[in-house]
């Protein structure tokens, strides 16, 4: 196995009394798709919000492409390549889709306030950059007809599309997926299921957190199965639906 | 469609308004409000900069008026007492203020919402108090402030400062709507949309937030500097918390999302504040707060911009019917 794009030493993090997450070891392959599962409360959301700095560990190590984590910032994660969407989408409902999206080209472009204020040529080339890149990724999720609409006036499984868009527009080595499926319809999840795959195709990992286990076994190469903050098993998808463990914690009646 | 409506519409309105205020002083009866004109000018500077914090980036700062004060009498300090060129005064004021505002930025960003309402407040309260309590003159202020002047050209009528002023807030609105439009704007909505989001795509939302802050110090210290110079008199009274307050409204009634809504804003206060509620002696805050209260319950988005929406559908529906025939 080369190099792992992300890495997880140890990883623990407590809320006062509460252990969310509990001692997890990860090695998170380069260039594929893994899938986190595990029961409501095994410590999914925690993993993507320790992994993006929104707060730190109580213990442990994170390591991004072989480089420590420590008291990064989040909005620093992001420029160093990690992307990430929320179960709650967290769209700007103040801007237009394709304006959604150019803010997201945010950590590739450098131009600021003076840049801004006076219309440098800098900022004019930077922006006329920052419009193709939002356009491409626009198009890329199949929303291009959409650009000049308010981003909230999609329907909810448009406005995941977008959220992804956001994320890509990023440009990052990896991408987390919060529950990307959820409230979709089947021929939603189907345009979901392409798109990450086109993802993947494009070199950037993605780990997806999601509860449809048909959606899951289509999609990941790799599945890690999290319940009450301690890694169970990890494994191929076929793998992981024969684990006891597996099934006697989290899928129960699912799997025969 | 819309859109480019909208963009006709706007070059129209800014030339319309150009040619209105360079008109303003030369004509007979409206050459009475000059001075009126002067000081729309100056809330408008204000009230941009609170724009761009509040309506862009959707953090709230009750204490505008402690720039503009600050502006005024470090501006009045340096050239009145020090001796200082009233221009150098001025950028001097202008830094000074910026910095200070950096300087606060950082520990009041770490409150949101209501929280930093009231701590800013807090800030336009103490300033207050120390220019009444320490500032030369105490309650009475200053007099005696130099005018501006270039070379041997003293700005020392209100026909030439009228000039001066709406330079100066032009500029303000020019700059203001060239960061609207932009990478920065975009962060600064971000903020206002989601902190969660802007800083998972890369945006250091503390940072932005106080650099804004700073900007909008900058923009009221300017205006402070113009009126110390052109009024040759200020006094704490200009810029007690009472002034943020109104200054709020300014920003609300201007629309908190458009930078060239803030004259819509100032100038209908000033109107209400100079002209039209004179005789209402201090009873005119009640006025202000009852437009406030209006304003925020039936059209959230402000004044100027939901006229600006009726406007815009009232033409498309007017092409639409011109098509149809």
């Amino acid at each position: 196995m080369s190099e792992p794009i992300l890495e997880t030493k140890s990883l623990s993090k407590a809320f006062g009394g509460l252990v969310a997450l509990d001692k997890v070891d990860l090695a998170i392959e380069a260039g594929k798709i893994t899938a986190i599962i595990g029961p409501n409360g095994a410590g999914k959301t925690t993993l993507f919000n320790l992994v993006t700095g929104v707060y730190p560990a109580s213990d442990g190590e994170i390591l991004f492409q072989g480089t420590l984590l420590k008291d990064t910032p989040p909005h620093r994660r992001a420029a160093l390549g990690i992307a990430r969407t929320f179960q709650n989408v967290l769209l700007f409902g103040n801007m237009t889709v394709l304006e959604n999206i150019m803010t997201g080209q945010h950590p590739r472009s450098r131009y600021g306030f003076i840049g801004a204020a006076l219309r440098l040529p800098k900022a004019h080339r930077e922006e006329e950059t920052i419009s193709l890149n939002a356009m491409k990724y626009l198009n890329m999720v199949g929303l291009g007809t959409y650009a000049e609409q308010n981003a909230l006036s999609l329907p909810l499984g448009q406005q995941k599309l977008l959220a992804i868009a956001r994320a890509l527009a990023t440009e990052p080595q990896l991408l987390l997926l919060d529950e990307p499926g959820a409230g979709l319809n089947k021929l939603e999840k189907q345009e979901l299921s392409d798109l990450i795959r086109r993802i993947r195709e494009n070199r950037i990992s993605v780990i997806l957190v999601e509860h449809d286990m048909p959606l899951v076994m289509g999609l990941a190469e790799w599945v890690i199965v999290l319940d009450s903050g301690q890694k169970i098993a990890e494994g191929t998808a076929a793998q992981i639906q024969r684990d006891q463990r597996v099934i006697a914690a989290y899928l129960g009646e699912e799997v025969e | 469609m819309l859109a480019r409506l909208k963009g006709k519409w706007t070059y129209f309105v800014i030339a319309a308004l150009l040619l209105f205020l360079i008109l303003i002083p030369f004509n007979w009866s409206l050459g009475q409000y000059t001075v009126l004109m002067i000081f729309i000018g100056l809330f408008t500077m204000v009230t941009v900069g609170l724009c761009l914090l509040l309506g862009y980036t959707g953090q709230v700062s009750l204490g505008q008026a402690t720039f503009y004060g600050t502006g005024a009498y470090i501006s009045a300090v340096l050239s009145k007492i020090c001796g200082v060129n009233p221009w150098l005064a001025m950028l001097i004021a202008a830094v000074a203020t910026g910095a200070f505002a950096y300087v606060i930025g950082y520990p009041i960003f770490r409150l949101r919402g209501n929280y930093l309402a009231v701590a800013t407040l807090g800030l336009g309260v103490i300033v207050y108090i120390l220019l009444r309590q320490l500032g030369p003159g105490g309650p009475d202020g200053m007099a005696g402030i130099p005018y501006l002047s270039i070379g041997g050209f003293v700005f020392d009528t209100s026909f030439k400062r009228y000039f001066l002023v709406w330079f100066f807030c032009l500029a303000v609105l020019l700059i203001s709507q060239n960061i609207v439009r932009s990478r920065t704007g975009r962060a600064l909505r971000a903020i206002h949309g989601s902190e969660a989001a802007a800083e998972s795509i890369g945006i250091n939302v503390d940072q932005f937030k106080v650099k804004i802050f700073v900007l909008s110090a900058v923009y009221a210290s300017l205006a402070g500097s113009l009126l110390a110079h052109q009024m040759s008199h200020i006094s704490p009274g200009s810029f007690s918390p009472l002034v943020s307050i109104i200054i709020v409204v300014m920003a609300v009634i201007g629309g908190l999302a458009s930078v060239w809504g803030a004259i819509f804003g100032a100038a209908t206060v000033s109107i209400l504040k100079y002209e039209l509620l004179l005789g209402f002696g201090e009873w005119d805050i009640v006025i202000y707060g009852l437009i406030l209260m209006l304003v925020m319950i039936f059209m959230p988005e402000g004044l100027f911009v939901r006229l600006r929406e009726l406007y815009g559908r009232w033409r498309l529906r007017y092409a639409q019917r011109g098509a149809e025939t």
